[in-house]
């Protein structure tokens, strides 16, 4: 490695910058400056303060977005819960079990869009979900499922985790192969039953790996739209039940070209985007000086 | 003797064990299948389901008595598919290639150089990470249509993603793993820099490029927002894109939509087959980079 100055590197790196500064990098300005400005796209910003960000402090829909992405943070902890245990499950030779985690993997790669669709035919009051559960005696007479506002958001985080079970399996999988299985023998030794022993061993063995799948799936909580898109075929559930903040910023911004209102949205939610994002960083940090 | 009889008991009694907790483990397995499977399985009975096929009945009917491709060429007259197929297939196959191209130039001087300004474009790129992909959307497509005036052309769907900064990183890792006695020899040897990237260090990290371009291949291939966003007129849709115009269109026919939906998903699924060990692998193995 030579010190004289070189352009080599900056050869190297200058395509994906390229592409980062006007993608990512000139977005984050531009939308700080859209949201002090009326912007409908079509004619020229017009500056006007702080009247977006008031706008959106009066807003009802905006709160209740934001409070739904919130309640929309709960499909962290059952995506753990549900793909640890799994991880556990399979993570043992028996016939068979490589098929069984190959078919649990398959809804990662299918793609939120198409799955959803699924999942929107099968709620329909014409739909199998009604004729499972009338032909079981569950219920009287069809649901209309789809237009009860209480469950919107609901079924809108069960296809979430149906999506994501088999991802963060696999991730769990990956980290159960590095536990050594001494630790497992001499927990025996030690009379563990075989739930404490997985619950001294194996969970303490994948904080990190329980700390990423958090850290993402939070993320990808707090940006959810493709889910609530399909649901609701693009309407965001009756009453709004089913607003997110992204739903929102997509519906002021591309539904009613409201560039300017839409980007103050695009500022919260890119402060609490941040906020996560510091937290998580503390408990990445906190759970590596553990180990 | 006693002995004997003791260990035999206990052996037995162990087997036993043994066998009812894998009899209560393939229970939850198939459970958890059933549960994964059941959506596709119907889906696709209900594409082939003819006009006397009930959608709809007490009990259930799953399987289709007369199937027929009928829902497909409906679709497939009504909407351009074939459209939406080659327009997924060139945005995928773009971003797959050029996407690797970049982020594999870029993460190499990040891994294995010294220069001036490189911590600042390090901390840079860790900033821009978790920047929302809702945010960068509002400013492109004003790009899109007032600046680079490619709204409604297939690049708009594709330029955003050349170079995203999660594939730099996992690169970055993997270079990291390149003995700097290799890269020295070939400094030795007289090469330049270039050469010694193509020729000795990007055939040793060929397993990470195949996660990059996995994650990369699977993502484009599922992207809905942006394309979305971009893309307005028919024969310009992606299949993501068009699939929910065929849902909007054929709003009271399910066997129709469900025929979207097999078109849509089968492709992937097969690809993920044919190559499982390469999937998981890419996709989960990111989380070590």
């Amino acid at each position: 490695m030579s010190k004289k100055f070189s352009l080599t590197p900056y050869l190297f790196l200058t395509p994906a910058l390229v592409v980062v500064a006007i993608f990512v990098l000139y977005p984050i300005f531009a939308v700080l400056y859209y949201s002090f400005t009326d912007y409908s796209i079509v004619t020229p910003p017009v500056w006007v303060g702080m009247k977006n960000y008031s706008w959106l402090i009066h807003d009802p829909i905006f709160w209740k977005s934001l409070g739904h992405s919130f309640i929309y943070l709960l499909v962290t902890p059952i995506l753990i819960v549900l793909s640890v245990i799994l991880a556990i499950v399979v993570n043992r030779k028996l016939p068979g079990i490589h098929a069984f985690r190959a078919l649990f993997f398959i809804p990662v790669i299918s793609g939120s869009i198409a799955v959803g669709i699924a999942w929107r035919l099968m709620l329909d009051r014409n739909g199998i979900i009604n004729a499972l559960l009338l032909s079981v005696g569950i219920l009287k007479e069809p649901m209309q499922w789809l237009a009860e506002p209480s469950l919107t958001l609901p079924f809108c985080m069960a296809l979430t985790i149906w999506l994501g079970v088999g991802y963060y399996m696999m991730i769990f999988l990956a980290g159960m192969q590095n536990i050594p299985e001494e630790l497992y023998d001499s927990a025996m030794l030690d009379g563990c039953n075989s739930w404490q022993k997985h619950w001294f061993i194996t969970i303490s063995g994948l904080r990190p790996q329980i700390t990423f799948v958090a850290v993402i799936s939070s993320l990808a909580a707090l940006q959810v739209f493709n889910e609530v898109f399909t649901i609701t075929g693009g309407l965001g559930g009756l009453l709004q039940s089913a607003y997110t903040v992204v739903f929102y910023l997509w519906q002021q911004a591309f539904r009613l070209s409201h560039a300017g209102k839409a980007s103050a949205i695009a500022m919260v939610l890119l402060l609490i985007t941040l906020a996560f994002s510091m937290i998580n960083i503390r408990l990445l940090e906190r759970g590596t000086e553990a180990d | 003797m006693m002995k004997r009889a003791i260990g035999k008991d206990e052996h037995t009694r162990a087997v036993l064990q043994q066998t009812v907790q894998n009899i209560g483990l393939y229970i939850i397995l198939t459970c958890v299948a059933i549960i994964t499977v059941f959506p596709f399985l119907w889906v696709f009975f209900t594409s082939f389901k003819g006009p006397t096929d009930a959608i709809y009945s007490v009990p259930p009917q799953l399987i289709p008595h007369e199937p027929t491709f009928a829902n497909y060429i409906r679709v497939w007259n009504f909407l351009p598919v074939g459209r939406f197929f080659i327009n997924s297939i060139v945005v995928t196959m773009s971003v797959v290639v050029l996407n690797t191209l970049f982020t594999s130039l870029a993460a190499y001087p990040l891994a294995k150089m010294k220069f001036k300004g490189s911590n600042t474009i390090f901390y840079l790129l860790l900033v821009t990470y978790i920047i929302p992909s809702a945010l960068t959307a509002i400013p492109s497509y004003i790009l899109a249509v007032r600046v680079f005036h490619y709204y409604d052309h297939i690049q708009a769907a594709i330029l955003p993603y050349l170079a995203t900064v999660f594939n730099i990183f996992l690169l970055r890792q993997a270079y990291k793993g390149v003995p700097d006695d290799l890269i020295d020899a070939g400094h030795v040897d007289g090469a330049n820099e270039f050469r010694i990237w193509w020729n000795i260090v990007i055939p040793i990290i060929r397993p990470s490029l195949a996660t990059v371009a996995i994650i990369t291949f699977v993502e484009q291939w599922n992207n809905f927002f942006w394309p979305s966003l971009v893309l307005p007129t028919m024969t310009n849709k992606t299949l993501q894109v068009g699939l929910v115009a065929l849902q909007g269109a054929f709003v009271s026919d399910a066997r129709g939509t469900a025929a979207g939906v097999v078109m849509t998903v089968v492709p992937m699924i097969i690809f993920f087959l044919l190559l499982q060990k390469q999937f998981i692998r890419g996709l989960t193995g990111a989380v070590k980079g």
